[in-house]
């Protein structure tokens, strides 16, 4: 199995999907198909790489530290499967309904290669060049509808995260100053060996960028006002697919490369994840438009990733990596069953509410347990306490939301179609069964940290 | 010449952050190119060597070459992006006859207001008003165009 | 409007710019030039045509025509060099022939597959630069005229526009 194929499979297939009309169904599914194959391509690669070890390619056979190198490893798998699975899901979706412009679907598959490439790519520069493909197809995502409103927000959107993209391009410019290489195994070799400032100032403009990604407490403020006005399919798409390049960066560019920083900067992590759980939740309570809720409880559920970075070690960066798998099925589940209508779509937003909130059965009860089980053997009393006020918090807000959008307020946005209804209940079985059997999920994310160094915490 | 190179940077990056804080939407795409400016500006400043031309083969020391090839990619994506931006402020205007960002904030407060027909009327008389301004200024502002 | 010598010098400079574009995407690999800057090199001379010519008969070269067409074209090239060798089990981007071994030349060109890439980054250059630069012409030509209707409606008298248009 070649790293090449799911990223051959989205390069020709959105050329492909390009030229045609993607208003029209066959287009749409074709899209849908296209992504899936690159989805399975991608999973065969992970069942390869669980087997023999993570798979390097330099490119046009330069040997690693020369050229240009695609790696793929258990972490980048991992993050590339979700977001795959969020965009096939969110596109055949919007395909089940009907697709608004033409160049939507072209679109979805442009942001899956470019989030694919970014996970699978092992030099920095390629990472920056693979980011900015898929950020240019979010900021054109992001005005899809093409209401005033979204105009507008999607103006944020771009203003907001151009500044992000640009600090993480002079963050990059600096480790290659620091360290001379651009390879990110060579730079996270040689970063222990250099002097601590230059690192540190290099760390908090990568931080600073990533964090913009994420939308986390300082930096969340363009989130709510892009969330709001646009589709349920390009929200979802948001907060379950682009949203990872943000954990994905942090924990590869924390963990893996600066973990010195990271572990001097734990406090700082902690802290700002705390505030973005407090006041995630408690905007979300006070919000009443059920994408706005969703976009503050994003901002919430961020902090605890945040915070299972500032642990650290392997558990906490295991816990990272299932916490953001986790959350961007549950929003992406959340987004678009709020836009549907009836019992079925209710239940199917209750189990992603209770998913948020750390019910079992639903699979968020484990991202929850890992970390609070941390916190109870570390002896850490105010991240238990943080894990039980943002459960309260979303448990509070998910509640007011259901009650408003299924119990009072009946009438639907747009027609829930047979097609849309069934994506959700198949989303909300899995997120059902990550709960009931989360071993697989578990072990992947333990082996997805076994190539971050300094694992002991 | 490094103190040369970050002052330079430093001014730059200072006019692009002032210019994107104005309300003014063609000022703000004006700030995010600069931006993108100061960007390059540090890419080439972070090379590790400065010489000649890097074009081989030569006798003397060349500079980088790596910083040039990062410069020349970022500005081809700064390009791309200031492209779609500048249509979609122009999607902004052609919806909303203005591109200041506090009246556009305002417009939107009336059309999610529920509707409220008179005030409707009064953003939409508004409207008709600039346009008209508008259109004498680039009538009296131009005199040719191709 | 541009004056006819302007309209007469832009038309005589298209041909000459294209051929230098050309030299430039040729001897890049022996030289200076690549596909990129010989790319931006031909979409300024095409875009001269648009300056001096105006939107309407910008739109009639053929090559704006199908700009777009030409971005795919490029785009799909580009990609078949870059995943072709897969095929084969090599790593992608690997070109033929391999580093060291020679190659045939025809004055400074190399006949190697990176040509075709660069050739297909030409390609993407004029297609994205003419194609968005005609794009945003062709809007404002538009919207200039829709202007022109609303303010004959508003003004409800026929003499309006052809006044507007002798202000212009």
């Amino acid at each position: 199995m070649t790293i090449a194929l799911p990223l051959a499979i989205l390069w020709f297939g959105a050329l492909f999907i390009a030229l045609f009309d993607g208003t029209r169904k066959p287009v749409g599914y074709t899209a849908v198909g296209l992504l899936a194959a690159a989805l399975a391509a991608t999973v065969a690669l992970g069942i390869d790489v669980h087997r023999h070890g993570p798979k390097e390619m330099g490119i046009a056979g330069w040997e690693a530290g020369v050229g240009i190198a695609l790696r793929a490893d258990m972490l980048g798998i991992t993050f590339a499967v979700v977001s795959l699975v969020v965009l096939t899901t969110a596109l055949w979706f919007e395909v089940s309904r009907d697709v608004k412009a033409r160049i939507f679907p072209a679109l979805v598959m442009f942001m899956g290669l470019g989030l694919t490439g970014l996970f699978f790519t092992g030099d920095a520069f390629n990472f920056y060049v693979f980011f900015e493909i898929s950020m240019v197809a979010a900021y054109v995502l992001a005005s899809y509808g093409e209401s005033p409103r979204q105009l507008r927000a999607a103006l944020i959107f771009i203003v907001v995260n151009l500044l992000g993209s640009v600090l993480f391009l002079v963050g990059i410019a600096a480790m290659y100053h620091n360290t001379g290489w651009l390879d990110m195994d060579r730079i996270s070799v040689q970063t222990p060996m250099l002097e601590e400032n230059p690192v540190i100032l290099t760390a908090t403009i990568i931080f600073v960028a990533f964090s913009i990604k994420l939308g986390l407490f300082p930096f969340h403020f363009w989130l709510p006002a892009v969330y709001t006005g646009t589709r349920p399919a390009v929200a979802a798409i948001l907060s379950g697919a682009l949203a990872n390049i943000g954990s994905y960066g942090l924990l590869r560019f924390g963990a893996d490369i600066f973990p010195r920083e990271l572990r001097e900067g734990a406090w700082v992590m902690l802290i700002l994840g705390s505030i973005s759980i407090v006041y995630g939740g408690v905007q979300a309570i006070a919000r009443h438009s059920p994408n706005e809720v969703l976009a503050y409880s994003t901002i919430g559920q961020v902090g605890y990733i945040l915070i299972a970075l500032s642990i650290g070690g392997e558990a906490g960066y295991a816990a990272a990596i299932l916490y953001a798998v986790i959350n961007a099925l549950n929003k992406t589940l959340l987004f678009l069953s709020a836009s549907l209508r009836g019992w079925i779509a209710g239940a199917a937003f209750a189990v992603g509410a209770f998913s948020v909130a750390g019910v079992p059965p639903a699979g968020g009860f484990f991202g929850k347990m890992v970390i609070f089980q941390i916190g109870i053997d570390d002896g850490r009393p105010l991240i238990v306490a943080l894990v039980f006020v943002g459960g309260a918090l979303s448990f509070v807000y998910m509640f007011q939301l259901y009650r408003a959008r299924f119990w009072i307020n009946q009438e639907a946005d747009e027609a829930t179609t047979k097609g849309a209804l069934a994506l959700v209940v198949a989303l909300a079985l899995a997120i059902v069964l990550i709960g009931v059997f989360p071993e697989p999920l578990l072990s992947i994310s333990r082996e997805a940290t076994s190539i971050l160094p300094e694992r002991a915490p | 010449m490094t103190l040369f190179i970050s002052i330079t940077i430093a001014v730059i990056f200072g006019s692009a952050a002032y210019l994107m804080l104005k309300r003014d939407l063609i000022r703000v795409i004006t700030g995010m190119i600069l931006l993108g400016n100061a960007a390059n500006l540090f890419i080439m400043a972070a090379g590790l060597r400065r010489g000649r031309a890097p074009v081989v083969p030569s006798e003397f020391e060349t500079s980088d070459s790596l910083v040039q090839a990062m410069t020349l990619t970022a500005i081809v994506i700064s390009f791309g992006v200031a492209t779609l931006v500048l249509s979609l402020v122009y999607r902004v205007y052609d919806a909303h006859h203005s591109v200041d960002l506090r009246r556009l904030g305002s417009v939107e407060a009336v059309q999610s207001g529920l509707d409220d027909q008179p005030t409707a009327h009064v953003i939409q008389a508004a409207d008709d008003a600039q346009d008209a301004r508008q259109d004498r200024e680039i009538a009296a502002r131009q005199g040719g165009r191709w | 409007m541009t004056t006819e010598m302007t309209r007469t010098t832009c038309r005589i400079l298209l041909l000459p710019i294209l051929m230098i574009s050309v030299g430039v995407l040729v001897k890049g690999y022996a030289d200076i030039g690549d596909g990129f800057s010989a790319g931006v090199i031909a979409s300024l001379g095409i875009i001269l045509q648009g300056v001096a010519f105006g939107a309407e008969e910008f739109d009639r070269l053929p090559l704006v025509r199908y700009a777009p067409l030409a971005t795919f074209a490029g785009l799909f090239l580009a990609l078949a060099v870059a995943f072709l060798p897969v095929v084969s089990g090599d790593p992608i981007f690997l070109h033929h022939p391999v580093a060291g071994d020679s190659a045939t030349h025809f004055g400074a060109l190399e006949f190697i597959t990176p040509v075709l890439f660069d050739i297909g980054v030409f390609l993407i250059v004029i297609g994205f630069c003419v194609g968005s630069i005609g794009a945003v012409a062709r809007e404002t030509v538009r919207r200039e005229r829709d202007r022109g209707a609303q303010a004959e409606t508003r003004r409800g008298s026929p003499g309006a526009p052809a006044e507007r248009g002798d202000r212009r």
